[in-house]
Parts: C-alpha cells; sequence; structure tokens
C-alpha cells in the first residue's frame, strides 16, 4: 500500500511539475460558490455543459455507422435493430439532445429571473442565448438525419418558414435544401451541418461562454445582494461545489438512462415523398410555443395580416429578451427591475401555455 | 378457469401488483435492515455515551415506524388484494403450498408490528438494556419475515425439479421444504439481505440530512457518516450475489436478459435488456452519489439530496422487481403454469376440449348464444391480457397493426403450434385451445385492429 501510494505521488509530482496541477487546485479552491436557497439553480450550467458532452461522445459513436444521403434511413435501421447497443447509443443521443435544450432553457430562465445579465455579465447572457440558438440549429438538422417519415415531413414544413421572408426566402430555402425538394441531398448539407459547421461554432463560444462564466463567477440574486456581505454565505468552488456538480451530473446521466431503456427512440417508416404527410405533424417542443402562436395568429387574422403579425410579436419578443441587461441596469429592486421580472414570469407562462395548447391541438 | 378476470384498460391488471409491489419492497426491505440499523446505532451511542445520537435515534425511530407501520403494511395487504384478483391460479396453487409458511410469516408480522410501537414507545420509560432487547426481537422478526418470504418468491421462479414431480397428484405440500429451499432461495437471500442493509442506510440519509450541521457539525457528520457506511457493505455484496442468482436461473430464461441487446423491435422482449441495464447505472450512481456527497461532505448534505438517492433507490428497486418477474416468463410458476394462469399439463386437454369449456363469463345473447366475437374477447380476457392491453401496456392493437385478418390468423396458429423454434416460445406461452378458439380470437382481434363499418351483434347488444 506504501508502494503505491509512494509511486502515485511520484506520479503526481511529475505530472505537477509540467502541468502546475497544485496551482490550478489551489486556484480552484480559492473560488468560492454563493450558498442561498436559489443556489439549485447554479447547477443548471453544470448540466447542460455534460449534456453536451454525452451528445459529442454519442454523436462520434453513430458516426461510426451513419451513412448520410441515399443510405441514411438504411443505415439509422441497422443502428437501431441490428447494432449490439446500438439503439442505446442512438436514443441516448435524441433523448440527451432534448434534455440538453431543457437545461440550457432552465438555465436561461433562472438567469433571467436572478438577473445575472446585470453589470458585468452582458457577454455571457449574449453568449448563453447564441448558444441556445445554435443548440436549437443542431436539434433542427439532427432531426432530419434519420430520414423517416415523420423527420422528412416535419423538415420539408420546417424549411418552408424561411420562404415566407421576402426577395431573399426562397434562395435560402433552395441552399439549405440543395433544391426545391428535400432529398438526400438535403440530408447530406444537414449532415455537415450538424457535425462540422455547428460544432465549429458553437465551441468557441462555449470556451468564450466558460471563460466568462470563471471570470465573474456566480451571480448573486437581488435578495442576496440586499445582505450585509457578513450574512452571505459561499462553499468553495473546489471540492464543494465541484462534489456537488458532479452528483447532478450523474444523476442527469441517470434520467437519461431511464428514458433511453423506458422510451427507446423510435424509427418510423422509410419516406416517401409522394405519400401524403402523416396526420398530426408537428415541430419539435422547442418549436411548438412559436408555431402555435403563429397557428392562433393565423386564426384570428388570416392571410399575410397573421403571418406579419406574428413576425413583429417575435421579433419584438426576442429583441426584448436579448436586449435586457441594457435596460435593467440597475442594482436596486426599482420599477424597471420588478417590470424585468414581470416580463420574464409572462414570457414564460406564454411559452408553457401555447405549448401545452399546441400539444393540445395536434 | 372459471374465475372472473379482472380488465385493468391501458394499465394492466399485472402493472398494479407491480406498481403496489415496488412501493412495499421499499418499505418492507427498509424495515427489515431498518431494524437492524436501529438496533446497532442504540448498542453504539450507549457504548460511547452519545446522547445526541440518541435524541436522533427517537427521531428516526418514529419516521420508521410511520413508514413500516402504515405504508408497509397496507401496501402489504394490498399485494395480497391484487395478486388474488389478477392471477386467481397462481395464488390459489401458492396458498396450497405455503399455507403453513404464510401463517408463521403472519405471527412474525405481529411481532414485527407490535415491537416496532413498543420499541418506539418506550425510549427512556425502560432500562436502555432491555429497550436493546425489544430492538433485537423486532430485528429478528423482520428478518424472519424475509427469510420466508423469500422462500414463496423464488419458488415462483425456480420450484425444482422435486416439487414439479408431484405437482398436480395432491402431494404437493409434502415437498414444502423441497419448494421452500429451492435453487434460487440461498442467492436471493444474500441479495436481498445486502438491499435491506443499504436501503437502511439509504432511508437514515433521509432523516440524518434534516440535521443542522451548522449548529450540530459533529452529530451530522458522523451519523451521516456511519449511515453511508450501510450502504457500502452492501453494494459490495450486491453485485456477487446477483451473479450467483442469475447462475441458479435456468439458461434459457437467463437467455431472455439478451433479448434486447441489438434491437428495440416490437414485441421482441427486449425491454427487459433495457430495464436490467438500468439496475447497474442506478445502484453505481447511488454509490457514487453517497460517497461523494455524503460521506466526504457531510455537514452540506441535504435533503434534496437525500431525496435523489431515495428516487434512485427506488428507481433501481423498481427496474430490479420488473427484471425478476420478467425472468419467470413464459411462466408465473416455472415449469408449472404459464404466466396467463393455463397449467402446463392441462394444455392439451384445453386443446382437445376447448379453452371456454367450463368458462362462465363469455357475452351471450337474449337467446343465451354466444357470438364467435364474444368468445374470442372471453379467450383474450383469460389467455392475453394478464400480459397485454388494447391500448395501453404492451397494446395489442399497436403490436398487431398494419395485419389484416389472415396475418393475425397465421400469427395466432403459430403461437398455438408453439413449435421448438419459435422466437415467441422463449416469452409466451401458447395459444391453447381448438382451432374454433383460435378462430374465435382471430374475429376478436381483427375487430379490434382492423374495426368493421359495422358493430357485431353480440357487441351492439352489451
Amino acid at each position: 500500500m506504501t508502494q503505491i501510494a509512494a509511486a502515485s505521488n511520484s506520479l503526481y509530482k511529475w505530472v505537477d511539475e509540467r502541468l502546475g496541477l497544485t496551482e490550478i487546485i489551489a486556484f480552484a479552491s480559492h473560488k468560492t460558490v454563493p450558498a442561498h436557497k436559489h443556489s439549485f439553480w447554479y447547477y443548471w450550467g453544470g448540466i447542460s455543459l455534460f449534456l453536451f458532452l454525452l451528445q459529442c461522445f454519442t454523436g462520434v459513436l453513430l458516426l461510426v455507422y451513419y451513412r448520410p444521403g441515399i443510405d441514411a434511413y438504411e443505415s439509422v435501421r441497422q443502428i437501431n435493430f441490428v447494432m449490439h447497443f446500438g439503439w442505446l447509443i442512438r436514443s441516448a443521443h435524441s433523448w440527451s439532445a432534448n434534455l440538453f435544450i431543457f437545461a440550457i432553457m432552465v438555465h436561461m430562465f433562472s438567469v433571467f429571473l436572478m438577473k445575472a445579465y446585470r453589470k458585468p455579465r452582458e457577454f455571457g447572457w449574449f453568449s448563453g442565448l447564441a448558444l441556445l440558438a445554435i443548440a436549437t440549429v443542431f436539434g433542427f438538422s439532427g432531426y432530419l438525419l434519420p430520414m423517416d417519415e415523420l423527420s422528412y415531413f416535419a423538415t420539408k414544413v420546417g424549411l418552408q418558414i424561411p420562404t415566407a421572408l421576402p426577395w431573399i426566402g426562397t434562395v435560402i430555402a433552395n441552399m439549405l435544401r440543395g433544391g426545391t425538394e428535400v432529398t438526400e441531398f438535403t440530408v447530406e448539407r444537414f449532415f455537415a451541418l450538424h457535425v462540422v459547421v455547428l460544432p465549429a461554432i458553437f465551441l468557441p463560444l462555449l470556451s468564450f461562454h466558460l471563460w466568462l462564466v470563471q471570470r465573474h463567477g456566480n451571480a448573486l440574486p437581488p435578495e442576496e445582494e440586499l445582505k450585509p456581505a457578513a450574512e452571505r454565505k459561499s462553499i468553495p468552488f473546489f471540492p464543494n461545489f465541484f462534489r456537488k456538480d458532479l452528483g447532478m451530473w450523474l444523476i442527469s446521466l441517470n434520467v437519461l438512462a431511464l428514458l433511453a431503456s423506458v422510451f427507446p427512440w423510435a424509427l418510423g417508416k422509410p419516406f416517401d415523398p409522394l405519400a401524403p404527410a402523416p396526420a398530426g405533424i408537428h415541430p419539435e417542443w422547442y418549436f411548438m410555443a412559436p408555431f402555435e402562436m403563429l397557428k392562433v395568429l393565423g386564426n384570428w387574422m388570416p392571410g399575410a395580416a397573421g403571418e406579419i403579425a406574428g413576425l413583429l410579436l417575435f421579433s419584438t419578443g426576442i429583441v426584448l429578451w436579448v436586449l435586457i441587461p441594457f435596460y435593467d441596469t440597475t442594482k436596486e429592486n426599482g420599477r424597471r427591475a420588478r417590470n424585468a421580472h414581470y416580463f420574464g414570469i409572462a414570457a414564460i407562462t406564454l411559452l408553457l401555455i401555447t405549448t401545452i395548447l399546441g400539444y393540445w391541438t395536434i | 378457469m372459471n374465475y372472473p378476470f379482472w380488465n385493468i384498460p391501458y394499465l394492466g391488471s399485472s402493472w398494479v401488483i407491480g406498481i403496489i409491489a415496488i412501493f412495499h419492497v421499499m418499505i418492507s426491505q427498509f424495515a427489515v435492515g431498518g431494524g437492524f440499523y436501529l438496533l446497532f446505532a442504540e448498542r453504539k451511542a450507549m457504548r460511547e455515551g452519545r446522547t445526541d445520537w440518541h435524541q436522533q435515534l427517537i427521531k428516526h425511530s418514529k419516521f420508521f415506524l410511520t413508514i413500516t407501520g402504515i405504508y408497509g403494511t397496507v401496501s402489504g395487504v394490498g399485494i395480497w388484494f391484487a395478486i388474488g384478483l389478477t392471477h386467481p391460479e397462481a395464488t390459489s396453487t401458492l396458498i396450497h403450498n405455503f399455507v403453513f409458511g404464510w401463517a408463521i410469516e403472519w405471527v412474525f408480522f405481529m411481532v414485527e408490528l407490535i415491537t416496532a410501537a413498543v420499541y418506539y414507545y418506550t425510549w427512556d420509560k425502560i432500562d436502555p438494556k432491555l429497550h436493546l432487547k425489544v430492538g433485537w426481537v423486532y430485528a429478528g422478526a423482520s428478518a424472519a419475515t424475509l427469510i420466508i418470504i423469500n422462500g414463496i418468491l423464488t419458488f415462483m421462479l425456480t420450484p425444482g425439479d422435486t416439487w414439479l414431480a408431484v405437482a398436480g397428484t395432491g402431494a404437493e405440500a409434502s415437498k414444502f421444504w423441497f419448494a421452500f429451499f429451492n435453487p434460487t432461495y440461498w442467492p436471493s437471500l444474500l441479495l436481498r439481505s445486502a438491499v435491506c442493509i443499504s436501503l437502511a442506510g439509504v432511508w437514515a440519509l433521509v432523516t440524518s440530512s434534516c440535521i443542522d450541521g451548522d449548529k450540530f457539525p459533529a452529530l451530522k457528520s458522523s451519523l451521516v457518516k456511519w449511515s453511508v457506511k450501510w450502504l457500502m457493505a452492501a453494494f459490495v455484496i450486491v453485485p456477487f450475489a446477483l451473479i450467483w442468482y442469475l447462475w441458479m436461473v435456468p439458461a434459457s430464461q437467463r437467455a431472455l436478459l439478451t433479448l434486447g441487446i441489438d434491437t428495440i423491435g416490437a414485441g421482441t422482449f427486449s425491454v427487459v435488456t433495457r430495464i436490467a441495464l438500468l439496475i447497474i447505472i442506478t445502484s453505481a450512481t447511488i454509490v457514487g452519489v453517497a460517497y461523494q456527497l455524503a460521506y466526504k461532505n457531510p455537514i452540506d448534505f441535504n435533503l434534496s439530496t437525500a431525496i435523489s438517492i431515495l428516487l434512485l433507490a427506488l428507481m433501481a428497486t423498481a427496474a430490479g422487481e420488473y427484471s425478476r418477474e420478467m425472468l419467470r416468463k413464459p411462466y408465473v410458476i416455472g415449469g408449472w403454469m404459464y404466466s396467463n394462469g393455463v397449467r402446463v399439463k392441462y394444455v392439451d386437454a384445453i386443446n382437445r376440449n376447448g379453452y371456454l369449456k367450463d368458462s362462465l363469463w363469455v357475452w351471450k345473447d337474449s337467446a343465451g348464444q354466444s357470438s364467435s366475437y364474444s368468445r374470442g374477447e372471453a379467450i383474450f380476457r383469460g389467455e392475453c391480457s394478464s400480459c397485454h392491453t388494447l391500448d395501453g401496456y404492451r397494446p395489442i392493437r399497436q403490436l398487431l397493426a398494419g395485419r389484416d385478418r389472415a396475418n393475425i390468423a397465421s400469427f395466432l396458429k403459430m403461437l398455438h403450434e408453439y413449435k421448438a423454434d419459435s422466437p415467441y416460445r422463449r416469452f409466451m406461452p401458447p395459444l391453447s385451445g381448438t382451432a374454433e378458439d383460435v378462430n374465435d380470437l382471430t374475429e376478436y382481434l381483427n375487430y379490434q385492429v382492423n374495426p368493421p363499418a359495422t358493430k357485431p351483434q353480440t357487441l351492439a347488444q352489451k
């Protein structure tokens, strides 16, 4: 035992001399994380990161057998029904993609309600929103890759949305499709987007986001900020918070395992471009709210008026959401801060109601 | 075959047992392990003069009494109701063989319940050494309930050749001890004992997480760490006990665990593999989370983390019990009774005389005549509904979707012939009955899968 301890000590020393591990640990030990009744929300950024890492891991394994283009469906069929534990890797990839977007959303709303976008964290807010936007494009592009009936028609409907844009809409849609129809060329384009283009944008942005988190630390919610410094509690980032973070990662892994095992990701029929679209076709859950809002507005204001009203509503909402650090700037909980808070609650309520309504009316 | 069928749409009657049983196992195994936990904790507190432990143990024993005495007993009786209604034939076999076993079990239940109450209400009221003796009586009685019920549960998976040789002769009870100490008895006892010990630790973490770490750091730290040790000890034993247990299960049934390695195809019974995998991941997570968040950081250990560990334990228990139940397929009592309640030795007679020969449960019209549809419905409820529902769990409409009448007929013919190379033979019972029975079931299922424009006459009259 002593020999093993001595060997591991000398190994550590060897690595430490070259990489400076002791300095890193000392730095992490001095860093603290606030401890209060809202601390639970601090874990969601880490959970999002963990799910992204899972995406990379399972995605690389799927790459081994997936064949984009004309063979796309057959290769996914083999993964699901022939390869040993292929279903597990695919289910874990699909479920973790959805959980990933869910975790980012929870992270975003908790950041919003804890007002963690205020000075000096504005860039953290912007980069986080950009990461969410890219994550949804990851979801949209990945959804088509199995090329089954549902993914084909959902993508077909989804790619009609850009055509509503004047002048450039059709050009963009055709560029994404690789023609005027969704075909194997579309799959090849989406595959390139999914595994090369998006990661190439996402990874540097993620590094930037994490660097900002490291630089500014965790933000205090307003009610904690009001307390005198002596009354505020905190715990060391390493090992206390780090240990809890890993615990949350393990729990997330179990939720994922449960979903992948009990509800393995299914594969529909192969797509047939000549067949009519199956009944009840709908977008993924994270696009359901705008889809439903467009539908409701379309019912109220038929024709182009509904589409324009919908586009205006989204654009205004998103701009207000993105620019919140610029008009809710003060530390005190004044009228403006309260209004920003109500705006956040209204946005969450609207998203929830329209998503539920969307599924209810499929 | 004259018992009425308990039809639970969507959920299926087997899940009624499943839900109650999983809930019950979580508590009853705590009742066994928790008794020893209290006993050893009290003894340690006495020996070391830890008055802070003493006060905390009083709180924990109140929690223990409430959980096991109320929810454990109610759910235990609930299982009896549920199995009697869902599987009357299998329950009948168990009662005929284990009536004295169950009588002994109920005596120990009574001792367990009484001593649990005495133990809690006599804290600081009787001599501490006598109080500890009450704890010993409780722990012994609760261990005895496990020792007995384990014999009955394992009998259903592996009744053993000696008992099977006399099964159906009226002399089954003469082989009581052979049936009781069946091939999987000892590995199962070791496995369940280890799980009981670990569950005692898991539940104790719930109460010890509520101690204020700022006010009582020494108490919280020592109790949380001590509780985690109960998990660690058990998780060393569980993997070996599980391997031993599976080794004793017949190879054909053990092979069910591998059906889902390469597919998630509908109707391939692949779900068992997937659920069994959950046992490994959840158990490993419990160890990891308990060690990292409780043992290494006891002062910050809070209720939400303790509840997370409890939920993970519930997940592991559910996965374990589900997998154990599925390992019995295609039987409910290994080699003796199929999962739909048909005795293996009666299949030939049913094939000659018909499944509904003595059945009282067929819809009839005003003239007292049954239709092919109504006979098919009765056969579906009798032979299929213990595992399938129409639209919910293992939904027959979805599993047969896309098949026309001829296709459904040929599928049922395959189940009826039950050839040695049939893939369904590994996990489904044969379809017992005459050619007319098969045709009647085809009629009923075809109506469900491909509904005609007009309803059959007898259905309209219902």
